[in-house]
């Protein structure tokens, strides 16, 4: 269980992230949409503890950091380190070691070369190969099926419901709603810093429509196209 | 193009106030570093010339590295970019072609003149995308990264010790010694991303231990060489062969431990200070550790989630 209490975030006087109360059960997967702004990124970081706050995050292991994979949506990488080596990084500093990284590399990515000069989407399959191999107990992917190719799409929306087979917590957020209506049992609104609110997986079509409707609005005939 | 010169500017300056520098006062210390280092090299060595010209052209093939070129062209047009760009290492060579003239070196000026102008008009991949093999494979990251950056400096080292053996100059393997001590200090100079730190399943105090043992580890490592040569062919030097083998593990300590105490920050100028004093007068480093160590550890604390 991890449940978040009156949460709020503010960088001076901006306040980004107001009164947020969610709670995230074994075996779900919760989904977590906005636009650009809405606090999605913050609120990843104030949960996995990189960013300070207000309120509380609980959880049933602690502390939570050591056991959450969290990806960035945009992971950095060293300029002068292997694939093989920044999984290695990651999974030592999570204590597992002897770890058979050749054979669990299912996105067949390129191990020897160094990750800087990895395309995006490859980017993207190693940070999440690294999070997979830290054998976590919580995951929170922040747009992993961005600039990821349909194949490895479909790869991770399994492993996403192999995860949940596990009784793994996984939190994801995407803009790419039918990649969360595959996976998600919950999926919650945020807009400007607020929890506007949760939809169960029989309501993601209204939701998705709701969402349409709210950002398309009048904007394309706003634009006049000829 | 006069905007995008007073954007460099604008840049330039805002990097020194980062550094902790006022601006003028920065430019000023550069120019008063470059010419005391420049009066050295001249009175140290007779290849002061060449050392100077591969300075000026090392500054020069890192602006026309093949990303920034392609940026220029693609912004500016192939006519303007080729004029910011000789422009550009007409102004990096200014400082070393007037330093060859106040030496009556006036060929090597030219030469570096019209050199700088001609490679202004090319563009190179500054990097090598083959993968160097390490021993630190297996304990990423800083040595793994900070070796195959500095690669070409443990050859030297080695080879300057075998020199020195061969010639019997003692110091010569000591100052191999430092050369590593100095280059395995660069390591730890930038603070990595938070994530780097926050992905660690420990306290801070088990942190700190971790990184300390694994830099020791990995700096006596690359020292071996040097103190086999050093130890077997100078017997009765022993001690102190061990006694700078020691201060060089003592100042990579501090200088781990000096990058989490401004850690996330770079190392201010204040560490900066500190670690320079502690570099004339080394028995300092029994404090400094102790204080920056301290220092670490209330400042990690965040990160790592510690209620101690």
């Amino acid at each position: 269980m991890i449940k978040i209490k009156v949460l709020s975030k503010s960088y001076n006087s901006n306040e980004v992230l107001k009164e947020i109360n969610m709670e995230f059960s074994r075996g779900k997967v919760y989904g977590i949409v906005g636009e650009n702004g809405a606090g999605k990124t913050t609120l990843f970081k104030c949960i996995a503890g990189l960013e300070s706050y207000n309120g509380e995050v609980l959880s049933d292991v602690q502390p939570l950091k050591n056991y959450l994979g969290l990806l960035l949506t945009d992971p950095f990488f060293f300029s002068k380190i292997t694939g093989k080596e920044y999984l290695r990084l990651l999974c030592n500093a999570r204590g597992k070691r002897n770890i058979n990284i050749d054979q669990k590399n299912i996105f067949d990515l390129p191990l020897n070369q160094y990750a800087s000069t990895y395309s995006t989407g490859t980017k993207k399959k190693l940070a999440i190969t690294a999070i997979l191999l830290q054998e976590n107990e919580y995951f929170i992917l922040d747009e992993p099926f961005n600039g990821v190719d349909i194949q490895s799409n479909i790869v991770l929306t399994e492993i996403i419901l192999k995860l949940k087979e596990l009784d793994k917590i996984i939190i994801v957020s995407s803009h790419i709603f039918s990649t969360l209506s595959d996976t998600c049992d919950e999926i919650i609104l945020l807009r400007k810093g607020e929890q506007i609110k949760s939809v169960q997986k029989v309501d993601f079509k209204t939701l998705e429509e709701e969402m349409k409707e709210i950002t398309i609005g009048n904007r394309i005939e706003k634009l006049e196209l000829k | 193009m006069k905007d995008y010169f007073v954007l460099q500017l604008v840049m330039n300056n805002r990097k020194t106030k980062e550094a902790g520098f006022n601006p003028v006062l920065g430019y000023l210390l550069v120019l008063i570093v470059f010419v005391l280092l420049s009066e050295y090299i001249f009175h140290k060595t007779e290849f002061a010339k060449y050392l100077v010209m591969l300075v000026c052209f090392s500054f020069q093939f890192k602006l026309s590295e093949n990303r920034r070129t392609d940026f220029l062209l693609s912004t500016f047009g192939n006519k303007s970019k080729n004029k910011i760009r000789v422009l550009e290492n007409s102004i990096v060579c200014i400082p070393f072609v007037s330093n060859l003239i106040h030496k009556n070196l006036f060929l090597e000026a030219v030469i570096l003149f019209i050199c700088s102008i001609t490679i202004a008009l090319f563009s190179f991949r500054t990097s090598l995308n083959f993968t160097i093999p390490t021993p630190f494979s297996k304990n990423p990251f800083e040595f793994l990264t900070g070796f195959r950056k500095t690669f070409f400096i443990f050859p030297l080292a080695y080879a300057l010790t075998a020199i020195g053996i061969n010639v019997d100059n003692f110091n010569l393997g000591i100052f191999s010694m430092l050369l590593i001590s100095i280059t395995t200090l660069s390591y730890y100079s930038k603070p990595e991303k938070e994530y780097y730190v926050w992905v660690h399943a420990d306290t801070t105090k088990s942190f700190l231990k971790k990184k300390i043992i694994i830099a020791t580890k990995n700096y006596i490592l690359l020292t071996i060489p040097i103190l086999i040569g050093l130890l077997i062919f100078y017997p009765i030097k022993f001690n102190l062969t061990l006694l700078f083998l020691f201060i060089g593990i003592l100042f990579l300590w501090t200088i781990v431990l000096a990058k989490y105490s401004a850690y996330p920050d770079e190392i201010h100028l204040s560490e900066g200070f500190i670690i320079a004093f502690t570099i004339l007068f080394p028995p300092l480093i029994m404090v400094v550790i102790p204080y920056f160590y301290t220092k670490s550890i209330n400042n990690l604390k965040f990160i790592f989630n510690d209620k101690n």
